[in-house]
């Protein structure tokens, strides 16, 4: 039994401190491997359920499945002059993919899901040739640019998630991953029109880009310069 | 045929949202939790499986209690819930977190088991804690009684064989709310105790128990009653912390306290009847001793607590609720409304809670297995303090829960009961190490 030598109450046998004041009890007779004092709370702390969003996603599924059902047979029955739905059913799927990890789904990675994402916009794309002349466009410019970005944005992640994340390495991985992007679609903008392949406008923004990422390098590699950075534009 | 029957009856069964309960699942939040906590710590360790038995016999006496919380266009409602549980599990350090009310099954009570303890944690909006404490000691009963216990029905201890009595699912407001007048609501801006935030559902609960005989010795010294003098200490340590601190403004210090209208209007329901009263002393006006704070607690109650004073409040409150013009509004918009008025208004309208459930009353076979009670109030929005008040024989728990580091209230509120010559032993779940 020991008393707060501040507040003068009794304490419990388990309080190392007064849990009023955080002085903390001494008892020079206490013998020091005594037993564990019994504990007057446990020690696991709870945590609240995560709620399963069942009923949006079959609201959502729903809503999008029978907006594609009800297009594609007026396109069939009724409206039949053009291949109209198409558009619209592929905007229904793509959107279905895309909430797959939000809410039908919650246990995929989001490597995998942004994939799922890639793979959905490309076959919306292609869908798209079905009521355009030809399919050139597609292989020669839309698939090649939904690859880059899928496969960009993976980097992204991957960087986020396995190097030390901050807003200013944040800011580092998408200054670098801009001039990339926008030299590859320079490039296949040529390649598709049959022009030479140049660098002219992707040239500015790899430029300003390459600027910005050299001044973020400094601040990062310097911790004062960090450290002055983070307190300045903290909010 | 009988099962398809059997189910159209329990769904056509639905309560309404008592008067009071209408605002707390509005304002469930990752920062506000209007869950309670009733403990009751018995003298041999809890036996789960038994413990299990109990719940599931026990809550059938309870139609309003086993329940899910429902949205619908203009209000929520509660739906009796058949859904496998509630399940009771070993008791956590954080209790009262909130409840998502789509989580655990839907049910928005929970039963925890920890040595000798039985906690109960019930929403708001089920009842008060007069409800929760009928739900809590019957459990205990039938539990004593699976281990061969004789235990009558008496109290709070309800017959589980017994079919419910539908007084005991009435909105009791609805029926007092009678006065041909409307009281102002009080509205002031208070004193508000700062403080550093936990993070995420952390509560720190620190108890004080003590002798009732001690208590209500020296709060007959005063000439006040046990409750009065707590009230007393609590607006003296808060307006003792106000001073200590650098204010631009001094502020009126303010308890909000329930009381149990059961007391004045008879009624039999288990869900929520209680009224508010906010006794305070202001310091612009002087500097208060603790005789004249005593005082003035004794008197205040003395004016206010009574049936004209709390009836005029229940017609108040009913009033808004009533309104044909708000209740066509729908429901996402009252929340919005709710919630601003609760987060801007009725939160700042006082600096702490106390709430006394005064002496328990319980059947005289079940004395001999219960050592006490404890209550705790969930996690408020602001920085303060919460106190809950129960005895039961000779010991009276003091409970304070709190969702920041500092405990300078709590300090100061115990150290005066010190001074006043009352034994207080203190427990608590507390991390020290995180402080330094």
């Amino acid at each position: 039994m020991s008393y707060c030598v501040n507040c003068g109450v009794e304490l419990n046998e388990d309080l190392t401190f007064c849990p009023l004041c955080n002085t903390p009890v001494v008892n020079p007779a206490a013998h020091p491997v005594s037993v564990p004092a019994h504990s007057a709370f446990p020690k696991e702390k709870g945590q609240v359920d995560v709620v399963k969003r069942k009923d949006l996603a079959i609201l959502l599924t729903i809503v999008l499945s029978s907006t594609a059902l009800t297009c594609g047979l007026l396109n069939l029955f009724v409206f039949n002059h053009m291949l109209w739905s198409i558009p619209i059913i592929g905007v229904c799927v793509v959107l279905w993919v895309l909430a797959i990890p939000a809410v039908i789904y919650t246990k995929f990675t989001l490597y995998s899901s942004f994939f799922l994402d890639g793979i959905a916009v490309g076959f919306y794309l292609y869908a798209l040739t079905y009521i355009t002349d030809g399919n050139q466009w597609f292989f020669s410019l839309a698939m090649p640019i939904v690859i880059l970005l899928t496969l960009l944005l993976e980097i992204f992640l991957f960087l986020c998630i396995h190097l030390p994340l901050s807003s200013l390495t944040t800011a580092l991985y998408i200054f670098a991953e801009i001039p990339i992007f926008c030299i590859c679609l320079e490039l296949l903008i040529d390649n598709f029109i049959g022009s030479a392949l140049r660098l002219s406008w992707s040239a500015i923004v790899l430029t300003i880009c390459a600027i910005i990422i050299i001044a973020l390098i400094t601040v990062l590699s310097r911790s004062r310069l960090r450290n002055e950075v983070r307190r300045r534009l903290h909010f | 045929m009988t099962k398809n029957i059997k189910r159209i009856t329990e769904k056509d069964n639905w309560y309404k949202l008592d008067l009071s309960a209408i605002v707390y699942p509005t304002l469930q939040r990752k920062d506000f939790s209007s869950v309670y906590r009733l403990s009751v710590v018995l003298k041999e360790t809890i036996q789960p499986t038994v413990l299990q038995q109990a719940v599931d016999i026990a809550l059938k006496r309870f139609p309003t209690y086993k329940v899910a919380i429902r949205k619908g266009l203009f209000w929520r409602y509660l739906e009796p819930n058949q859904r496998p549980g509630p399940f009771v599990k070993p008791d956590i350090r954080n209790s009262c977190m909130p409840m998502p009310f789509k989580a655990n099954n839907r049910y928005v009570i929970r039963v925890y088991y920890y040595d000798r303890r039985i906690s109960f944690e019930s929403h708001h909006s089920l009842g008060d804690g007069t409800g929760g404490m009928c739900v809590l000691q019957t459990i205990t009963a039938v539990y004593l009684r699976l281990l061969g216990a004789r235990i009558s029905n008496q109290y709070f201890v309800l017959d589980v064989e017994q079919k419910p009595d539908s007084g005991e699912f009435e909105d009791a407001y609805l029926r007092y709310a009678n006065a041909k007048v409307r009281p102002a609501r009080p509205g002031e801006k208070t004193y508000r105790v700062r403080g550093t935030k936990e993070p995420f559902y952390t509560l720190n609960v620190i108890n004080g128990i003590m002798s009732v005989k001690e208590v209500s010795a020296v709060a007959a010294n005063y000439h006040a009653t046990i409750t009065e003098y707590f009230n007393a200490v609590l607006l003296y340590a808060l307006s003792k912390k106000q001073e200590s601190e650098w204010h631009l403004k001094i502020r009126p210090v303010k308890i909000a306290m329930p009381v149990n209208l059961r007391r004045f209007f008879p009624s039999k329901t288990l869900r929520n009847f209680i009224s508010m009263i906010y006794p305070a002393i202001d310091p612009r006006l002087g500097d208060y001793t603790f005789e004249e704070i005593i005082k003035h607690v004794h008197n205040y109650m003395q004016y206010y607590i009574n049936d004209k004073f709390l009836r005029g409040d229940i017609t108040t409150n009913a009033a808004t609720q009533q309104n044909p013009l708000i209740r066509i509004v729908p429901l996402f918009i009252k929340d919005f409304v709710v919630r601003q008025f609760y987060t801007k208004i009725q939160d700042c309208n006082s600096s702490a809670g106390l709430t006394n459930m005064g002496a328990l009353k319980v059947p005289d076979d079940m004395k001999p297995y219960i050592e006490r009670f404890d209550i705790y109030m969930g996690q408020p929005f602001s920085s303060r303090t919460n106190c809950a008040i129960v005895s039961f024989e000779d010991i009276l728990t003091i409970n304070f829960a709190s969702s920041i580091i500092e405990a300078d209230v709590e300090r100061l509120f115990f150290r005066k009961l010190v001074q006043d010559g009352i034994h207080v032993k203190i427990e608590s779940n507390r991390d020290m190490e995180v402080l330094e």
